[in-house]
């Protein structure tokens, strides 16, 4: 039983604060995701749970014990870090029999486990090596080793991908993912990278500033995330200041910078207290893979004489505008256009495969449903429709 | 790893150290670029002790502090004669080991304490260190004379502590000897050690403790084994200084005739009995025997440093 409780967790270094109020639940078994920007605490958080730092106030359990004030020896812990820390003074096969030996298992068993270790992550010919003289992937297979050979409660993993190539990388997420599933222990993996929170987690957990903002599985917080940090931390998005006109029981009108004025439905469940106050500014978030494109002319060809307020129909929450594309930006299997609206700029993609593609110049008509935008308060937080 | 061809037979550093030498010397451009050293080390090393060892071949029966062109081993005669030499030797490499096993184990104490802190207090530390180096050997070998001889203020705080009935002679005597040799070495012991201990990460440290290492036990896992090359050179800064030592023993100890150290004993000869061949044998057979000991103990120490990377 491995379930990690953490509660209240505070780190304070003088008048920082690093980790501030910091409560989860982790699942036995689960993989956990702490992603945020450099800075925001979560390798703080996860030295906590090693045990390499203590916290200046609240709790932590592992299983039914609390182990706040217990060394890192002491805990079933097991720490894949991030400049993986090999001993440079001993072989491969050494360094994965290190926590063995710690725990006073025979030199014989301890060797032979660490072989099995090392076959495990494919690096049984290096045993007698010096670690030194691995590379990157290699160093990162062997700590990966060591740390499963103890068959830790929980595997702590701090960044352990980023000083890695983008394909290296890439293909220890899956092996990573593989080997959780083999071993159905708790894992707790800090990230800066998105793309390797979402390949990897079972929950994710989003810090910002020390704080743990919200946890929940990838879609979830991708797609309903807490507050404006998150949406801009998760992808990438558009951002269009606005002020709220009208509101009526179905929908909600906000005059934006676009130069006009964008109609997000309610969704009915919203809480009055939490309902808009016309005047009030927002800001909409429009995600490029929201917005669909196609030439400006093709959209005023049907008989539209003001191309920026198309026909709706009761109930339709199409939106559109039309901007011209500033410029083109190749990214490899996508393109991204940034196209001036008005006064501003909203950047929209295309995979390259899409027929048609735009030159600086072109005017294009840009087209979303109301109901795949957010809005977001100034203070930050989503406002809930 | 080591020794693997015909350098098998010679202790490892030195068949290292051959090894190194031959690669380095395939390259004539690392010749030319070491010929400097190389005429810096003849004129200033090599050559005097040619001289030192051939007047330690004249003879000394005539009455002149040596005689130019005489040859004789009258000289080593006396040396391995006379008990002198025995009392010497011994007296010596006591010293030398005493001081050595305390200078280092302090030492490595010491460097881990400045690596581990931050800040003022580092600087701190670092600073009380080389302090004593901008001092002359002198001056704070003598300063040990108020601090501990029989009416001085250690005795004097032992004696109005009630720990003692009676004030202890430290100085002039072993203790004094050993104490002040050991505060002169210990700066550049505790240099050695920390300037290999701060070029290591403290993650290993951490990697340790977090795979079930005592803090005890990753230090001696971890550190002392990275910390290695620092601990040798300094046990043999340590020891090389301390069995040749000449203001510590001279100035702190008692100079009984069986508590006497060698370079006193060279002194007397060369300075009080005017017998250079004599004092100059003694040089030689000091210096031979300095570097068996030296390569000895870097050897035994290599061997230790060895043992630790066994899983």
């Amino acid at each position: 039983m491995s379930e990690i409780t953490l509660s209240g967790l505070e780190k304070r270094y003088g008048d920082t604060l690093a980790v501030e109020d910091v409560s989860v639940t982790i699942d036995d078994g689960e993989l956990l995701c702490l992603l945020g920007p450099s800075g925001s605490g979560k390798s703080t958080t996860l030295r906590m749970l090693a045990g390499l730092e203590t916290p200046t106030d609240g709790e932590i359990h592992i299983g039914d014990e609390d182990v706040t004030d217990r060394p890192a020896y002491e805990r079933t812990t097991a720490t894949v870090f991030q400049d993986w820390a090999l001993f440079p003074h001993k072989t491969v096969l050494e360094n994965v029999a290190f926590g063995l030996k710690m725990q006073g298992t025979g030199k014989d068993e301890r060797r032979e486990r660490a072989k099995e270790m090392l076959e495990r992550v494919r690096m049984g010919e290096y045993a007698d090596d010096d670690p030194m003289n691995l590379s990157g992937g290699q160093k990162q297979r062997v700590a990966l080793a060591r740390a499963l050979a103890v068959n830790p409660d929980v595997l702590l993993l701090d960044e352990p991908l980023s000083n890695l190539d983008k394909r290296l990388s890439e293909d220890m997420q899956i092996e990573l993912r593989e080997i959780h599933e083999e071993l159905e222990e708790t894992f707790v993996h800090v990230t800066h990278d998105q793309d390797e929170a979402f390949t990897l987690a079972d929950r994710i957990g989003i810090m910002a500033d020390g704080s743990l903002v919200q946890v929940g599985e990838p879609n979830e917080v991708y797609e309903n995330p807490k507050n404006r940090f998150i949406e801009a931390f998760l992808g990438d998005t558009n951002f269009v200041a606005g002020e709220v006109e009208r509101t009526t029981a179905e929908s909600v009108h906000v005059e934006t910078e676009l130069g006009r004025e964008v109609v997000l439905p309610r969704t009915g469940d919203a809480d009055d207290a939490d309902a808009l106050t016309e005047g009030e500014s927002v800001a909409l978030s429009l995600r490029p893979e929201v917005l669909s494109i196609e030439p400006a002319d093709a959209a005023t060809s049907d008989g539209e004489s003001d191309r920026t307020q198309p026909v709706r129909t009761d109930g339709d929450t199409t939106n559109a505008v039309v901007g011209t594309v500033e410029n083109v930006l190749y990214r490899g299997s996508t393109i991204r256009y940034s196209v001036a609206v008005e006064d501003t700029s909203v950047f929209v993609e295309r995979t390259v495969a899409d027929s048609g593609a735009f030159d600086a110049g072109d005017e294009i008509r840009i087209s979303w449903d109301g109901a795949d935008v957010l809005a977001f308060r100034d203070d930050g937080s989503r406002v809930d429709l | 790893m080591s020794g693997t061809h015909s350098s098998s037979a010679l202790p490892a550093p030195i068949a290292r150290l051959w090894e190194s030498l031959r690669e380095r010397s395939r390259s004539k451009r690392a010749l030319l670029l070491m010929a400097p050293l190389l005429v810096f080390e003849l004129l200033l090393f090599v050559a005097p002790f040619l001289i030192l060892l051939r007047i330690s071949l004249t003879d000394g029966s005539q009455d002149l502090r040596y005689a130019p062109g005489t040859w004789s081993i009258s000289g080593y005669g006396e040396v391995f004669t006379t008990d002198v030499l025995l009392n010497a030797i011994t007296y010596s490499i006591k010293l030398g080991l005493l001081a050595t096993a305390i200078t280092v184990v302090i030492a490595t104490f010491y460097a881990y304490a400045i690596w581990r802190s931050e800040g003022l207090v580092k600087s701190a530390l670092l600073f009380s260190v080389i302090l004593p180096l901008l001092t002359t050997l002198v001056i704070k070998t003598y300063a040990f004379m108020p601090l501990l001889s029989p009416n001085g203020t250690l005795n004097d705080v032992l004696l109005s502590l009630n720990l003692i009935s009676e004030p202890i002679q430290f100085v002039p005597g072993t203790v004094g000897v050993v104490v002040g040799q050991v505060y002169i070495v210990l700066p550049y012991a505790v240099l050695a050690i920390y300037s290999v201990l701060a070029t290591m990460d403290w993650g290993i440290v951490e990697a340790a403790r977090d795979l079930g290492a005592s803090r005890p036990r990753s230090v001696l896992e971890v550190v002392v084994p990275q910390a290695m090359p620092g601990i040798i050179v300094a046990t043999v800064i340590s020891f090389a200084w301390s069995v040749g030592a000449y203001a510590a023993p001279g100035l702190l100890g008692d100079g009984q005739n069986k508590a006497r150290a060698f370079a006193l004993v060279v002194e007397e000869q060369l300075l009080t009995n005017l017998q250079w061949e004599v004092a100059t044998a003694y040089a030689v057979v000091m210096l031979l025997l300095m570097v068996v000991s030296i390569v000895l103990l870097t050897a035994t120490l290599n061997y230790f440093g060895g043992e630790f990377e066994y899983a």
